[in-house]
């Protein structure tokens, strides 16, 4: 499963891509967040300390996360803000840590944490609608990537929407 | 020298770990300079935003501190970030950035972010104080986090000296970007043993009742 999570209100992107990827025959899930209440991670650690794997905040992030672990990949289209996704998306990404537990093992050279729901990981990559420093969303995605025992499969902007799929 | 400070993490701030690092590096700061004042602001309590904001505006010299979530900043943090109108060129921000996990490789891609936030907002770059392994701060005592915590306040101290942390004191605190081989194999076998036991002394306290493990949504 490709999931998609659009963070903008141009659902013209969210458009093409849907029908790219039916024109290839993959199996996908388009999530339009602008329209769901998803607030800010909280620092609270409960989802891995007390709710093992379910946030406190309660709102619509859970839809996604549901998603997200039938997803062995996971795209997120975004504005951008100060040269960055925007607060909508990074808010996305900072409350998937439920996904991950508190438990740590070591990862290649680095401590990890160690996942929740899968051994193989999700992939992650970024669509992004506007200027932006295109070298460090790249450079985010690989690390993102590694958090969640997965690739990045790249940052692209939303001319390149052709090429981003054919990543997916 | 009068400092803004500005507490990036969206956590409470009587449980911020973040917070008990800023208090140290105050108290660090006043013993270089005696006359030191300092306004704190916690990005987590949004009544605070406004002031907050007021305060940027009218001051030059801003440390912003920050625990790092998913490799950059928090979205909450973004979000206020935001709102701040550009300034002249004036200012000068500084950043902490402080992670649990333990190696300062971790904090590299979090730290680009910052080289180039300042600019954004029409401020110079002071530099960044980068630190790992202080996760669990909120849960330990106060003997078992002395050592750790009161570390920051030579880099109070530094910050003052060096008008922020672009120094080689800064540089050093962060300690190795990588452990060693050995010490890499030492912390997979603690991982595998004695890190469940402590995380699930945490957890009890917290009231959990469910595996750490628990699969909630399969």
């Amino acid at each position: 499963m490709i999931l998609i999570i659009n963070t903008t209100d141009d659902r013209t992107v969210s458009e093409k891509i849907r029908s790219e990827l039916a024109s290839k025959g993959a199996e996908f899930d388009i999530v339009e967040a602008s329209e769901m209440k998803i607030k800010n991670c909280i620092g609270c650690n409960y989802c891995w300390l007390k709710t093992p794997g379910i946030c406190t905040v309660k709102d619509d992030h859970e839809i996604i996360l549901k998603k997200m672990i039938k997803s062995e990949q996971v795209w997120i289209i975004s504005d951008v803000t100060l040269d960055f996704v925007t607060p909508l998306a990074k808010n996305i990404v900072d409350r998937t840590i439920p996904l991950a537990t508190m438990n740590l093992k070591m990862s290649g050279k680095q401590m990890r944490h160690v996942l929740r729901y899968k051994t193989k990981g999700y992939d992650f990559g970024l669509i992004i609608r506007g200027e932006a420093d295109m070298e460090y969303l790249h450079r985010w995605s690989e690390r993102v990537a590694i958090n969640f025992g997965g690739k990045s499969r790249g940052a692209f902007g939303t001319e390149d929407i052709k090429e981003a799929v054919s990543c997916m | 020298m009068h400092v803004i400070i500005i507490n990036g993490s969206p956590r409470v701030q009587n449980l911020s770990n973040t917070d008990k690092i800023i208090s140290r590096l105050v108290k660090g700061m006043k013993t270089e300079d005696k006359g030191l004042t300092t306004e704190l602001y916690s990005i987590s309590d949004r009544k605070q935003w406004e002031e907050a904001r007021g305060a940027f505006n009218k001051n030059t010299e801003i440390l912003i501190a920050i625990p790092l979530y998913v490799e950059c900043i928090p979205g909450l943090l973004l979000e206020f970030l935001d709102t701040l109108e550009k300034k002249n060129g004036d200012t000068r921000i500084s950043f902490v950035l402080q992670s649990g996990f333990a190696e300062a490789s971790q904090l590299r891609c979090g730290e680009e972010y910052l080289k180039k936030l300042p600019g954004l907002l029409g401020c110079t770059y002071g530099g960044t104080l980068i630190k790992g392994d202080n996760f669990s701060y909120r849960f330990l005592g106060e003997e078992q986090t002395e050592k750790p915590l009161s570390a920051y306040e030579a880099m109070g101290a530094s910050y003052i000296r060096n008008k922020g942390f672009d120094s080689d004191e800064a540089r050093a605190f962060s300690g190795p970007e990588y452990f060693g081989a050995g010490m890499r194999i030492f912390l997979g076998i603690i991982f595998a043993t004695a890190a469940p036991l402590g995380f699930k002394m945490m957890a009890k306290g917290l009231g959990c009742t469910k595996s750490l493990k628990d699969r909630p949504y399969l």
